[in-house]
Formats: structure tokens, sequence, C-alpha cells
């Protein structure tokens, strides 16, 4: 549906560069990354508001980059919202048919499933300002899809609202993108948020693309230090290639059996995820594949759902752990419990180093 | 905190204070005579449409250039952005020098001869008045509109709206309040304008005579209660304006 291709532009001083994604129809495509790193200037380039310096822009076969934004049949709710505070809840509805002169008969009914959908139907006579956190966020939703846009874009619409309110709003935009068969694109800064929903992502990090992958892929291999660092990813270690099947990573004892096809002698890093890092007790078998060090824990924080460790090696090296709570209270973790963990071969991968 | 408050409170006294000591030479039944004359009528006449005149006027220019600044980058905006102060670093005398002095070289003369005749007329007058007020006018247009947050058009143009129709049904209803009293204020400090008319238009009783000028020529004629009356009457016309443009301020913020 949507595809960007060697896409730059100029924000005064800021740059952004060779940016190629492809959303297909149907799909939600997260673009993540922190603030300055260029999501707003790709959603301006791609809404219209920002002329582009290179490549092209096509939504459903037709080349957009130089249309202007009104003829580009996209559905935009900006982080602010953007609701208009002179009109009422059902004349912002209806502002883009009355816009384009589109007869209530033939946009009505789509709009009136939409109120029923989101369960907007007792606000429309309301003015914007007197509604709550989540009613005008829906407002904003409906009023993007009354006008069924080929694109639909979201700019971190629900960055303002309270955890329960935010899940609440990202079932109903997945309820909504299965039942209308929406193409969206949503800018974000919050992990959690892509992976909810998003089936792509694409993360920018200074203007630069990144990575553009499937979510498993992006979250489960980072293709570089910036965008492990951006995930949150702290089990970074400098090793060197040895060959095809190991690394050598003193951080983590010598020899690591992590397989890959950069020359020997490559410069690397090794990151294991803390999920990835397994707790061991002093009795357990060892298991094929696994590096086992032994050492004693310095943190254990009770998260509610989770529970995060920070345990120190024998060697000195500091890793990031994470297990649920009831294993926490079970084997009673605390910080200067001594303590062994384990690094199964298949979760650790290797990055290139650098930003 | 309490020095700060005598501090704004001596602000209001000095000039609330200006204008009751008005009223030792104020003399009714010479107000009323003075209000009621045709000479003074002319001045208020003359003042209320030149004012009115020039500000339209300066807005029909003030209300694009300002959109303009608000909203876009282009070559030669700072500088745009700059001269707007030009009319307040500039005394007003020294302005009307200027448009006199424009009026002598060939293309003022060539002007005057087919367009209009602006020296020592009514034309004169509206373009002092326009000249010292058109900076202002952008400068708080300029400010009105920054106040509508510039997402809210692309959103509309998102929803289909061309630029011009996101420009009427979005911006301007929105930046509304700010335009009217950009309009108010515009135009009392065109009715109190004084300097540049004086160049440009001269002092003629009851021909290039406004309310400021007519305050001067009847003090010059060391006619102290009638410079009382008209100085009443200007004060009560720009106060007036300054507090509906006030109230309409405060209303656009709260909006």
């Amino acid at each position: 549906m949507l595809e960007i291709e060697g896409l730059g532009a100029q924000a005064g001083t800021f740059r952004l560069a060779d940016i190629a994604l492809s959303i297909a129809a149907g799909e939600c495509h997260a673009v993540l990354g922190p603030s300055g790193s260029g999501k707003s200037t790709l959603l301006a380039a791609v809404l219209g508001t920002l002329p582009v310096t290179t490549g092209c822009i096509r939504l459903a076969g037709a080349d957009i980059t130089k249309l202007p934004t009104e003829r580009r049949q996209l559905g935009y709710v900006p982080q602010q919202l953007g609701l208009f505070p002179h009109l009422s809840v059902i004349d912002n509805l209806r502002y883009g048919a009355r816009a384009r002169r589109v007869p209530e008969a033939e946009y009505r009914p789509l709009l009136d499933r939409l109120v029923e959908v989101t369960g907007i139907d007792t606000l429309l006579d309301r003015r914007t300002a007197t509604l709550s956190g989540g009613e005008r966020q829906r407002v904003a939703l409906v009023r993007a899809l009354v006008a069924n846009p080929r694109l639909v874009l979201l700019d971190e619409p629900f960055t303002a609202l309270n955890e329960s309110l935010r899940r609440e709003l990202w079932w109903l935009v997945k309820a909504l993108q299965k039942e209308r068969g929406l193409t969206v694109m949503i800018v974000t800064h919050d992990l959690a948020e892509a992976h909810f929903l998003a089936d792509h992502i694409t993360v920018l990090i200074d203007g630069r693309q990144e990575q553009s992958g499937d979510r498993a892929t992006v979250y489960r291999r980072p293709a570089s230090e910036a965008v492990a660092r951006f995930l949150g990813l702290k089990n970074l270690f400098a090793a060197r290639r040895l060959d095809a099947h190991g690394v050598d990573c003193p951080a983590l004892g010598g020899r690591l059996p992590v397989g890959g096809d950069d020359p020997s002698g490559a410069e690397l890093l090794v990151a294991i995820r803390p999920e990835h890092v397994a707790l061991r007790q002093a009795g357990d078998p060892p298991r094929a594949g696994e590096t086992r060090l032994s050492g004693r824990f310095e943190a254990a924080i009770d998260l509610g759902e989770a529970a995060l460790l920070h345990f120190r090696t024998d060697g000195g090296t500091l890793l990031e752990a994470r297990c649920g709570s009831r294993i926490l209270r079970k084997f009673g973790y605390r910080a200067g419990m001594p303590g062994m963990v384990g690094l199964p071969a298949q979760d650790i991968f290797c990055l290139r180093k650098g930003a | 905190m309490r020095a700060s408050i005598v501090a704004a409170l001596a602000v209001l006294a000095i000039y609330a204070g200006l204008i009751v000591s008005l009223f030792w030479f104020f003399d009714g039944a010479l107000f009323t005579r003075t209000l009621l004359s045709e000479r003074s009528f002319f001045s208020i006449r003359l003042s209320l449409m030149a004012a009115t005149v020039a500000t339209a006027i300066a807005l029909l220019l003030a209300i694009p250039a300002a959109y303009a600044l608000s909203r876009y980058r282009f070559p030669g905006k700072e500088a745009a952005e700059t001269v707007l102060e030009f009319p307040i670093i500039v005394s007003p005398a020294a302005l009307g020098a200027i448009i006199l002095i424009f009026f002598n070289n060939p293309l003022g003369e060539w002007l005057q001869e087919h367009l209009f005749h602006f020296v020592f007329g009514f034309a004169g007058i509206v373009l002092a008045q326009f000249i010292t007020v058109l900076g202002l006018a952008v400068r708080m247009l300029k400010a009105a509109f920054d106040e509508v947050p510039r997402e809210l058009e692309t959103v509309a143009r998102t929803l289909g709206a061309s630029p011009r129709h996101a420009f009427f049904t979005v911006t301007l209803p929105l930046a509304k309040n700010g335009l009217v009293a950009a309009f108010i204020l515009t135009w009392a400090k065109a009715l109190g304008e004084f300097g540049a008319t004086l160049m440009v238009a001269g002092s003629m009783a009851m021909r290039t005579e406004t309310l400021p000028i007519a305050i001067f020529m009847r003090l010059s004629s060391a006619d102290i209660e009638g410079t009382v009356a008209l100085i009443l009457i200007l004060v009560a016309l720009g106060l007036s304006a300054l507090f509906v443009a006030r109230w309409l301020l405060s209303r656009s913020v709260h909006a």
C-alpha cells in the first residue's frame, strides 16, 4: 500500500536520509525511535507538509511525492489530536466530508458505524474542550477514519494517557484495524505500543533507518548497537570473531558458541536479552551449548509482573536478568546472594559495533 | 513582592493622575459647547473616518503578510520582521518627513499627479496613519496566527481541505478574537496619530484637523479648556477601544 524509496528530507538543520520501507495493505507499521531521530520528519514527508529532497513515496501504486496533502487521502491523528476547538464533535467528524463536498448520504453510514464502534454517540453535540482524554482520542480517531483513508497516520496519539486508558485504546485501534482492514503507520518512541499494534517495525536513529523488519526480529535481533541500546538492551559486551562458530568475549569468560559470517578477527558486540539470562541453581545439570557463569546478585527488584536482577560474575561483569516475580519469590533472590546464570547459545547474538 | 506591587500601582497612579489632573481645567458648559461645535464635530468625524480607512487598508495588507510570517520560511523573512519595528524606533515626525520627502521625488510626484493628491489632504492623513500603524498591525496579527497551532491546518488538509479552505474554516475562526483586538488597537493607534499626520497633511482648520491636530492647534492658541475637552474625547475613545480589545484578547486565551 505504502512504499517509500530512498527518501531524504531536510527540516532546518536536521537531515533524514535513505529511508526505505513498505507497508502492505491492512498492515500496521510502527516507526520507532528516540526523540530527534527523524520520526516527525518522516511523518511530515508522508503527510506532504515537508518537501522531499530525494526519493519517492508511493501510495496504492501512485506516486504521491509531490501531491498536495489534501489529495493524498490520508487519515491523520497527531500527538495533540488536532481537534478543532471551535466546532462540536459532530462538526469535527463532518469537517472532511464538508470540505470535499461529499453528500451526507454517502458518508453517514460509515460515520454512524464508527461512532457506534467507538462509543462516542452521546458526545456528538459537545464541544471538544469538554471531553475527557479518552473521549478526545476516540473522536480524533473517528474523524481520521470517516473519509475512508488509504493510509492512517498516528503520531504518538496515546502518550499523554494513563496506562489503562492507553491499553483500552490500543485494543480499539486493533479492533478498528481488523474491522476496516486499515493500513496504519504509527510513529512512537514506546516499544510496548509498537509491539502491541505493529506487525512490522522500522527503527530510526539520528535521521538514519537502522533497521526495518517484523517486530519479533527487531526485538530479538537488533541490527546494530544503536538499536539494541534504544531497545534498552544492557547486556552488550565487546567480542572478536574467532571462526564461523565462535567468538572470544573476555567479559563472559572467553569463547562463546555464536555463529556468524563476519570475517575472523572482526570486532563485534555480543548481546543477550535479560529474559534469556537463565537463573540456575548449584545442582542443575549442565545443558548443551549453555555457558555457565557463577557470581553474586547485586540487586533484585520486584516489578510486579516481572523481576529485574543485577548479577555480577566472578570475572566482574554485570549482567541484567529478568524473570517472573514468582521465580524471584520462590528462590528468594536478593542482593548479596551467591548464584549462577546460564547463557544459552541460541539466545546469544552478535551485533556490529558502533552507532 | 510588596515593592513590585507598589511599582505596578504607581504605574496606574501616574497615568490615572495625569488624566484626573485634566479636570482642574474642566468646565462643564465649555465641554458641552466644544463637543457640540461644528469644528469639533468635523475633527471627530475626520479622525474616525481616517483611522477606520487607514486601519482597513493596513489590515488588508497585514493579514496575509502576518500569516506568511507566522507560517512560512522564505528569503527576506527576518528582514521583514525587523522592519515591523521601524515605525516604533523612528519618531512619527521623522516618519512623516520621510513620506513628505518621498512625494518630492519623481515617483512620488508621479503618484500625486496620477493617483491621489496625498500631501495636505485626507489621503495624506490616511497615508500617514497607515504607515505608522502597519508594522504594529502585522505584529499583532502574527501573534494571533501564532496562537493557532499549525497542526490544526495540517489535520484539516489531510481531511481534504485546500489551504484556502483550511484558512477560512479553521485558522481565521480560531484567530478571530485576536484579529478583532488587533483591528481595535491598530485603529486606536491611528486615531491618536499626530506627528506623521502633521508632517504630511499639515494643520489646517476644518481641513486636515484630526483630533490630535485640533488639540495641538487649541493649545497653540492658549485655549486650555478647549484643549482639555478635546483630550477627554480622545481619551474616552481610546480607552474604550483598549478595554474592548483587552476583553477580546482574554476571551481568545480562554476559549
